[in-house]
């Protein structure tokens, strides 16, 4: 193997690593990410659908959506100020 | 290989629109008809048990399809692989390769090196068929056979593979699929801290402990609210950005049959599919690939990140 083949077979490698190291980091951000929607979409659409079956809009709907904020946002907060 | 997606999709919206032609092209009914599970008219039509609506379904059978063709490729991979010794095949170590990447960049950093063994079969499986199923959808292979029904294969509509002809579906576009997977991610959640702590320390580890009452009554809700919000984001995640595709891609080349309809010349559509929607749809197909990977990738990384959660509490 030449000089130049080895750059580049160590310039390859270097980059499949970092390229994990940046996805090992990225995922709890990912999680924040989809946790905070899915809440809001989760439990502002139980609101919804209590609503539509009981008669009660838009009491349930917006207890939904104000729990599925918490919920969001306290998944958010504990991922954000984790060490 | 995108091109000739496109124009078979093309195909299947200009049969749609003939059907329709009597009161005019209905974009959002062509789409949904595209994207819909097949319930009217199921593949293998059964009796309704319980309630519950048995038949087979295009989204069911390809389902079925995807789980046999990981289930035997990987396995006569497998198979080989472990009979040849230390020297893999082609692809044996392009096997290899995407195990490791699994095993080491998804796993390992998030579930830990303890565990890692015990979660890498589950997260591989996820990684597996997630990947074909989505692979499959966007490969037009039902769609193909279809463009020579007419005189090869000569398959009636009524009957099963004339049905199957209607077309192939992304089984990964359907909520209940996604959400069969997401209750795998719930339910390996729940053991994996019941593994690593005991039982009743896993339900313990919700809270941190020590704390005022108060707190326990606003906080013990909340988690155990987000206990189900984790797995609902993976449902609707991979549900709807596989959906999302198709429905960009279908919207796009919707153009043409409206254009065409607005202009009351087929030549106003054949220019708009020219200029915009063939290579838009092209375009979109292209990322498709790449989200096809991305997005398998996704959940198996979020159900890493959940089940080692659980293993290691952080508070």
């Amino acid at each position: 193997m030449s000089d130049k083949e080895q750059d580049r077979e160590i310039f390859l490698a270097r980059s499949l690593r970092y390229m994990q190291e940046s996805l090992r980091n990225s995922g709890p951000a990912v999680v924040a990410g989809y946790t905070l929607i899915g809440a809001i979409l989760l439990l502002g659409g139980i609101g919804y659908g209590i609503d539509a079956w009981r008669g009660t809009s838009p009491l349930f709907l917006i207890i939904g959506l104000l729990l599925g904020i918490v919920v969001g946002f306290f998944e958010l907060a504990k991922i954000v100020w984790r060490k | 290989m995108m091109w000739f997606t496109a124009a078979v999709q093309a195909h299947g919206a200009a049969a749609a629109h003939a059907a329709s032609e009597k009161e005019g092209f209905n974009a959002g009914e062509t789409i949904i008809h595209h994207i819909a599970n097949s319930a009217e008219h199921p593949l293998i039509p059964l009796p309704e048990i319980f309630g519950i609506d048995f038949s087979v379904t295009k989204h069911v059978f390809m389902l079925w399809l995807v789980a046999l063709l990981v289930f035997v490729v990987v396995t006569w991979m497998v198979r080989r692989h472990l009979k040849q010794g230390p020297v893999p095949s082609t692809a044996g170590s392009g096997l290899e390769t995407v195990v490791e990447f699994v095993r080491d960049s998804i796993v390992a950093p998030n579930v830990g090196s303890k565990w890692v063994d015990t979660w890498t079969p589950l997260i591989l499986t996820f990684f597996a068929f997630i990947f074909t199923a989505n692979l499959i959808g966007l490969i037009p292979i039902f769609e193909v056979v279809r463009l020579m029904n007419h005189w090869v294969v000569g398959a009636d509509s009524s009957t099963f593979l004339g049905r199957l002809l209607e077309g192939g579906t992304t089984a990964t576009a359907n909520f209940n699929v996604t959400a069969g997977l997401a209750i795998v991610t719930f339910l390996a959640i729940i053991v994996a801290g019941t593994r690593a702590h005991g039982f009743l320390q896993h339900w313990k580890n919700l809270v941190p402990s020590g704390l005022a009452w108060p707190i326990y009554v606003l906080l013990i809700p909340i988690e155990l609210l987000s206990m189900f919000v984790k797995p609902f984001a993976l449902t609707m995640r991979l549900a709807a950005n596989m959906t999302g595709g198709h429905i960009a891609i279908l919207a796009v080349l919707s153009l043409v049959f409206l254009f065409a309809e607005m202009a009351r010349t087929a030549i106003a559509g054949i220019a708009v599919g020219l200029v915009i929607s063939i290579p838009l749809a092209v375009g979109i197909s292209a990322l498709e690939c790449i989200v096809v990977l991305v997005q398998a990738y996704v959940f198996t990384l979020l159900s890493a990140v959940f089940i080692g959660m659980a293993i290691h509490v952080h508070h």
